[in-house]
């Protein structure tokens, strides 16, 4: 039987070994670091979705955060 | 039906967004109406909120102006391509309770449709439900299951051991999906090949199912800009 470590690497098969309601609180906890380190709930423009349309302004700020800036970013 | 089903069925997405499947009713609009009431929704981009878009297969998005849900997409939907009747999915949805609140989440295998889609994003995550499904059931698994990983696994490996565990593919399953036929030859290379060859077809059927819907769109974008002109 080909195990999921195998297949998707440790990481991967951590998440994908923990139950539904585990993943879910997990994820519930993401959240809320995500809302400590003043992250928004503005979404990001999805280019490839149907629904996109490139004239709707967006209200979303570039780097997702008001008054968060790239202070270093990779050449690639 | 978005995001957090996905993160509950194992895969795992960061979607700012909350997607709700709903019954496009006279009765169950109203309802919905006064919860995004109190959420301070207004509706964002086209097509606005009114059920014959809904039951055309647009989706109609909102933006949350409550002070706790600042800036909170909500999409809502009644109909995707290749997914049943909402009727079907309510029957079969997953019913789950978080701080007191009951959270119905759409099944998986009609989450797997719905995930159909022309987007690259969709596809591993697709996969990764599946598999997680697989290799949370392999061991004593249900004639649904069995059937649900003949017609959705994505990962050639998982695809051949499923065959070999099985002894052999069922043909109805082949009718339904014909690479199954290359998953008895064990020959993973092939199988990765008409897998691809799958998806692709997929997403040009979800483009051919939006050409029309994106038509529509595109001319309720011009009326309410020449409308904010006048």
């Amino acid at each position: 039987m080909i195990s999921p470590e195998e297949l998707v690497g440790e990481e991967w098969a951590a998440w994908y070994r923990l139950s539904p309601l585990e993943r879910w609180r997990e994820s519930e906890k993401l959240w809320e670091i995500y809302f400590h380190l003043g992250g928004s709930l503005d979404t990001e423009p999805d280019t490839e979705s149907p629904f996109f349309d490139p004239r709707e302004p967006s209200t979303r700020t570039v780097n997702g955060r008001p008054g968060m800036r790239v202070l270093r970013r990779s050449r690639v | 039906m978005g995001g957090q089903a996905c993160v509950f069925y194992g895969a795992a997405e960061f979607s700012r967004d909350t997607d709700l499947a709903i019954l496009a009713s006279s009765e169950n609009l109203a309802r919905l109406s006064n919860a995004l009431r109190d959420l301070k929704a207004q509706v964002i981009a086209v097509p606005p909120f009114e059920a014959k878009y809904l039951r055309k297969g647009h989706a109609v998005h909102f933006s949350c102006h409550h002070p706790e849900a600042l800036g909170m997409r909500v999409d809502v939907m009644t109909k995707m391509r290749g997914v049943d009747a909402f009727s079907k999915l309510w029957t079969r949805r997953t019913t789950i309770s978080s701080y007191d609140t009951t959270i119905e989440l759409m099944s998986l295998p009609d989450l797997v449709q719905a995930k159909k889609t022309q987007r690259d994003k969709d596809w591993p995550m697709l996969r990764r439900l599946v598999e997680v499904n697989y290799f949370a059931n392999r061991e004593k698994p249900t004639r649904e299951q069995i059937r649900f990983w003949f017609l959705e696994l994505r990962t050639p490996e998982l695809l051949v051991e499923l065959a070999v565990s099985q002894g052999r593919t069922p043909a109805q399953l082949i009718r339904r999906r014909p690479l199954l036929k290359n998953v008895g030859t064990a020959n993973e290379s092939l199988l990765t090949k008409t897998l691809r060859a799958e998806e692709e077809r997929e997403r040009e059927a979800d483009r051919e199912y939006w050409r029309p819907l994106k038509k529509e769109l595109e001319k309720l974008r011009h009326s309410r800009a020449s409308q904010s002109k006048r």
